[in-house]
């Protein structure tokens, strides 16, 4: 009984000790302490603290990859405004993507580009956090 | 095995009274109580702000900040939106080209009436509002709609709102009716939701950020927001309809705001209404 009563509370403190130490936390954390790029480590392994939209927009400055970019952002710009959780500067920031790429700015308009996408994702994310957390905060 | 099923049946505990406590708690169409909610409300501003009256929950930030309320006495000497309820009486009572006018569409000739919206429109199956029953006026009646924000339609609706002052907000929810209540908790749920770049929801600026400042603002507190409405907004230099501080809301916490009178703007409107129901109508008001 007793052995029991122990191994439940360990399975329902578990997530919570998981949770502290997730790579998530360990990644948000590195990146505001130290900025893109920044190294750290999680669970005896080394990672390196950047956005997928970053590494996406790493490649060559061409027009091609620009606008490829471009159009990866403008798609999942879309798809979060289906759900309603559009973020006010996401719309003019492919706008400045456009124009750096009009210009032959072509790094500028990556760049901008997966900064909109990277607002795009995470406003997805908000989404879904939002439907199964939004009554934590009703008075009752 | 012994082991196995203790483990079984504490987990199924722990689980189970999670998901009673959600399933209690009127977040789903099965559960959702308009009345639970509003009382619950009242009771938070009531533990937050014990001096402050109920029925002054209509003056905003003013029912709860000394030194606000007294600058906005102030103010409310001369009050800001007088004139324009001026020019609402005169375009209220000026005949539309076909010689009918706003009188023609609204019960009681549209005097007195502020408090009877939003209502539930069982045959539209939609929240109506009262500058979306003044723009199907004018279009029924030949006329263009007015833009929903500001000028006329602020000023018509500020002046059927002064006709109202007093009259104490009954908003319904039609007993049995599942798309009213339904539209009630999606404006429920939009207040509650973070949302923008900022991860803010409505409440986190009106309920637990109430008279916590914000820069140099005192978010006002979400009981007795509609009541005031239209408003003089000193930081606009005009008069602007609830919608248009809803956009405004939308866009300070870095969200793409939705349309004005969109569903879910009405929807919210509908929530937040019933939440002031018991309280009285003292539109237009002047904020900062």
């Amino acid at each position: 009984m007793k052995k029991a009563l122990i191994i439940v509370a360990a399975l329902t403190l578990a997530p919570t000790f998981a949770a502290a130490e997730s790579f998530e936390k360990a990644y948000l954390k590195a990146r505001a302490m130290y900025g893109q790029g920044a190294v750290f480590e999680w669970q005896g392994n080394q990672y390196v603290a950047t956005h997928e939209e970053e590494s996406e927009a790493n490649v060559d400055a061409t027009e091609a990859n620009a606008q490829m970019m471009i159009d990866k952002a403008k798609a999942k710009n879309k798809e979060v405004a289906a759900l309603g959780f559009e973020w006010k500067l996401t719309g003019d920031i492919l706008k400045k993507a456009e124009a750096a790429k009009a210009d032959g700015d072509y790094r500028k308009a990556l760049d901008l580009a997966a900064q909109a996408k990277y607002h795009a994702r995470i406003g997805i994310q908000q989404y879904h956090y939002a439907q199964s957390n939004w009554q934590l905060s009703v008075p009752e | 095995m012994k082991i196995i099923k203790m483990m079984t049946l504490s987990l199924g505990v722990v689980l189970a009274t999670q998901m009673t406590q959600a399933a209690d708690s009127g977040f789903t169409l099965a559960t959702v109580n308009p009345e639970a909610d509003r009382t619950a409300l009242q009771n938070y501003f009531k533990k937050r702000f014990p001096e402050s009256e109920v029925q002054d929950y209509v003056n905003g930030i003013y029912a709860v900040d000394a030194d606000s309320r007294a600058q906005w006495e102030e103010i409310e000497e001369f009050p800001p939106y007088e004139f324009a309820v001026e020019e609402g009486e005169e375009l209220f009572n000026t005949p539309f080209a076909n010689g009918k006018g706003y009188a023609d569409c609204f019960e009681n000739g549209g005097v007195g009436i502020r408090q009877n919206f939003p209502y539930w429109s069982k045959e539209e199956g939609t929240v109506k509002t009262l500058e979306m029953e003044i723009n199907e006026c004018r279009e029924a009646n030949g006329e263009q709609p007015l833009k929903w924000g500001k000028g006329e339609i602020a000023k018509v609706s500020a002046y059927m709102a002064w006709t109202s002052r007093d009259q104490v907000f009954d908003v319904k929810i039609p007993e049995g009716d599942t798309a009213a209540m339904a539209a009630y908790l999606d404006g429920k749920k939009f207040f509650y939701a973070k949302r923008g770049q900022l991860n803010l929801s409505c409440a986190n600026c009106h309920v637990q950020g109430t008279n916590i400042r914000i820069r140099a603002d005192l978010p006002s507190p979400q009981l007795g927001h509609v009541s005031h409405f239209p408003v003089f907004r000193s930081k606009w230099g005009d008069l602007g309809t609830l919608h248009r501080r809803y956009s405004g809301c939308h866009k300070d916490s870095r969200s793409k705001p939705l349309k004005p009178q969109t569903e879910t703007f009405r929807n919210l409107e509908y929530f937040q209404t019933y939440m002031s129901n018991g309280l009285v109508v003292n539109g237009p008001g002047a904020r900062k």
